[in-house]
């Protein structure tokens, strides 16, 4: 996913809370004009100021939930002021900006992939564990050009009122279509979609990397007629609401929002499969090594949890859940019980072949 | 050259400037890519026509964009058609109406076509509750439903092409034509017709142009079950990083465009378009 559209999508939910009501206007405001700060950093511009750190997300609203959860803790105790960039840090955008000696951001939220694949081409540095404490977030989420900031899932999720006495329970009942008639969704961008299919097939989790990519398609093959696949969050939502899926593979953020409207949504955390964001640093970025203290502090549990609230991220320090409240785990991917039957998505296998799978499963589906 | 018309030269060198450093140089910067990325020499050319899926995305686009233009172009004379027969108060209001989705976002258009075609949509409800279809039927995410979009996104060009070009039609050439005894039939086949050819070419050329490279549309309307060119290329730089591949596919729909445009160019037809219609 080198365009982090789950980024992209919490930024989304986190805006539609603010419509709703459910933000502080003021809050709100601040980000707005962080935004016209932000504004002034484009490609071409001048470079972020030495006082200052520019992060760069997916914009909307994660702007003013970033802000909130890792920026004012972030400038009460250094005193730097972080500034929000919405431009989107495509693997592409980084990638240009680097060849073209321009850099303007100093954190960039994307994929755990991603940061192996920038890694690989020499875009972003090494994160600084001497100034970085790795001990803070949990095992695995450390890694050479990326270090995690919030986790998220893919879950099946259903329509309870259609499915029948009986509640889907693993993806093996989502290709059932005797049992479970309908439409089901599934995501058109590849990560953690053919591991779904593979475990519907008997695949052992421990066996599913390197993928049995001609294995899954023949497995998908005769459900096609009977897919339509999303291609971002509001989407896979609207899909339910409309009543044209009665399944679907979707991020669980977007699952939870769904049983906030209407407890006839809900999903299964079993077999769900759980994804690491992470923060990289490109090559030449503006503040230099303060960006390291920066991230450093952005593993703090409370500003952590702030944003599971806010939009469902779900934190990558271990510690913050003792901060929880029941309610928070119910949707949090890495509570125990919700982590006992998942499935980590291999950020080292999707670097290494995500471009070449992508193409095939555009290819596959678009027969 | 006389001074007014040096002068009037001088004033279009700015634009002229501005377009050329910066909008015609960086593009050859990144069409240069294709000949760069990864390694030096013309791989990514060779790999475009050796790529069975990149063969498949072509005809997809090729077969689509056909489809797209013979159906916008026949529905489009026909209003353009009427238009040009109507008392100038109805012509009027019936404007406005061919006006109104122009103005509409393209995404807002891709939308709303979803929620009538799809399954449990407006139209297959209305059909399923009349009785005519006992199952809803599949008219969206795939081509059928993409095909619908870009046909309605592209008439309102089309009908405003074909309108001017009609309008011009002198129409005591028709009343001359009827009073050699011509039936309506004739007349339209053997008069208005090749009277409209410019018309008919440049809205044929401009919509053609226009679906080869169309993104959004397809997109949503085909969920992934219709790859067109212009997203497979947009995959390819934002996601896949394979620039050189993205790069060398626009430069080849580049050429095919103006290969097209040319070849047109050639035909008196779309010259007399160009040129006006008044001589």
């Amino acid at each position: 996913m080198s365009i982090n559209r789950f980024g992209q999508d919490a930024a989304l939910i986190a805006l539609d809370k603010f419509r709703t009501g459910k933000i502080d206007r003021r809050g709100f405001m601040t980000a707005m004009a962080g935004l016209g700060i932000a504004v002034a950093f484009k490609p071409g511009r001048a470079s972020a100021a030495a006082s200052e750190i520019v992060v760069c997300n997916w914009g909307g609203a994660a702007l003013e939930a970033f802000q909130k959860a890792y920026g004012e803790p972030f400038k009460a105790k250094s005193g730097i002021e972080v500034v929000i960039d919405g431009a989107g840090p495509a693997t592409g955008a980084i990638r240009a900006m680097v060849d073209s000696k321009n850099v303007t951001w100093d954190a960039t939220d994307g994929g755990m992939t991603d940061a192996v694949v920038l890694g690989k081409g020499g875009y972003v540095v090494p994160i600084d564990y001497s100034i970085v404490d790795k001990s803070l977030v949990g095992e695995g989420l450390a890694a050479e050009f990326g270090i995690c900031n919030y986790t998220y899932s893919n879950v099946l999720a259903y329509d309870a009122k259609k499915v029948g006495a009986t509640a889907p329970s693993s993806w093996n009942d989502f290709f059932d279509l005797e049992k479970f008639p309908g439409k089901r969704t599934m995501c058109k961008w590849i990560q953690g979609q053919l591991e779904a299919v593979l475990l519907a097939d008997g695949v052992k989790p421990e066996e599913i990397y390197p993928l049995d990519v001609d294995r899954a398609f023949k497995k998908l093959e005769p459900l096609l007629p009977n897919l339509i696949f999303w291609d971002s969050g509001a989407q896979s939502q609207q899909l339910f609401r409309d009543g044209e899926v009665v399944m679907g593979n979707i991020w669980h953020t977007r699952a939870n929002l769904l049983r906030k409207e209407n407890p006839n949504y809900t999903w299964t955390w079993n077999q769900n499969l759980m994804f690491a964001s992470a923060w990289s640093v490109p090559k030449g970025n503006p503040a230099g090594k303060k960006v390291f203290d920066f991230i450093n502090s952005s593993m703090d549990p409370e500003g952590q949890v702030t944003l599971l609230r806010i939009m469902g991220n779900g934190p990558s320090n271990p510690k913050a859940l003792a901060l929880m409240t029941d309610e928070d785990k119910a949707v949090y991917s890495l509570a125990p019980e919700n982590a006992k039957t998942g499935l980590a998505i291999s950020a080292q296998y999707y670097a290494d072949n995500e471009a070449e799978l992508q193409n095939k499963f555009l290819d596959f589906i678009s027969r | 050259m006389t001074s007014f018309q040096r002068w009037a030269f001088c004033l279009t060198v700015p634009a002229a400037l501005l377009t050329l450093c910066l909008y015609v140089l960086p593009i050859l910067q990144v069409l240069a890519l294709s000949f760069t990325e990864p390694t030096l020499g013309f791989g990514n050319y060779v790999a475009l026509f050796q790529n069975a899926a990149i063969g498949r995305v072509v005809r997809t686009t090729v077969f689509v964009s056909a489809v797209t233009t013979v159906l916008t172009i026949v529905m489009s004379y026909a209003v353009a058609f009427a238009l040009v027969h109507m008392p100038p108060a109805t012509r009027r209001v019936a404007l406005f109406m061919v006006m109104v989705p122009f103005w509409i976002s393209v995404l807002v258009r891709a939308f709303a076509w979803i929620t009538i075609l799809r399954r449990n949509g407006v139209l297959n409800s209305a059909l399923v509750g009349s009785g005519a279809v006992s199952e809803p039927l599949e008219l969206v995410y795939n081509q059928f439903g993409v095909i619908v979009g870009m046909v309605h996104y592209m008439m309102p060009f089309a009908i405003m092409l074909l309108y001017a070009n009609l309008s011009e039609i002198d129409l005591r050439i028709i009343q001359a034509a009827r009073s050699l005894g011509a039936r309506p039939v004739t007349i339209f086949f053997r008069v208005w017709v090749p009277l409209s050819m410019p018309g008919l070419a440049i809205a044929g050329l401009f919509i053609v142009i226009f679906s080869l490279g169309f993104l959004v549309t397809p997109a949503i309307l085909g969920a992934g079950r219709v790859l067109m060119v212009a997203e497979y290329i947009s995959v390819q730089i934002s996601s896949t990083l394979r620039w050189g591949v993205a790069t060398a596919l626009s430069t080849m729909l580049l050429l095919v465009v103006a290969i097209l445009v040319a070849l047109a160019m050639r035909s008196p037809a779309l010259r007399a378009a160009f040129e006006g219609g008044r001589k």
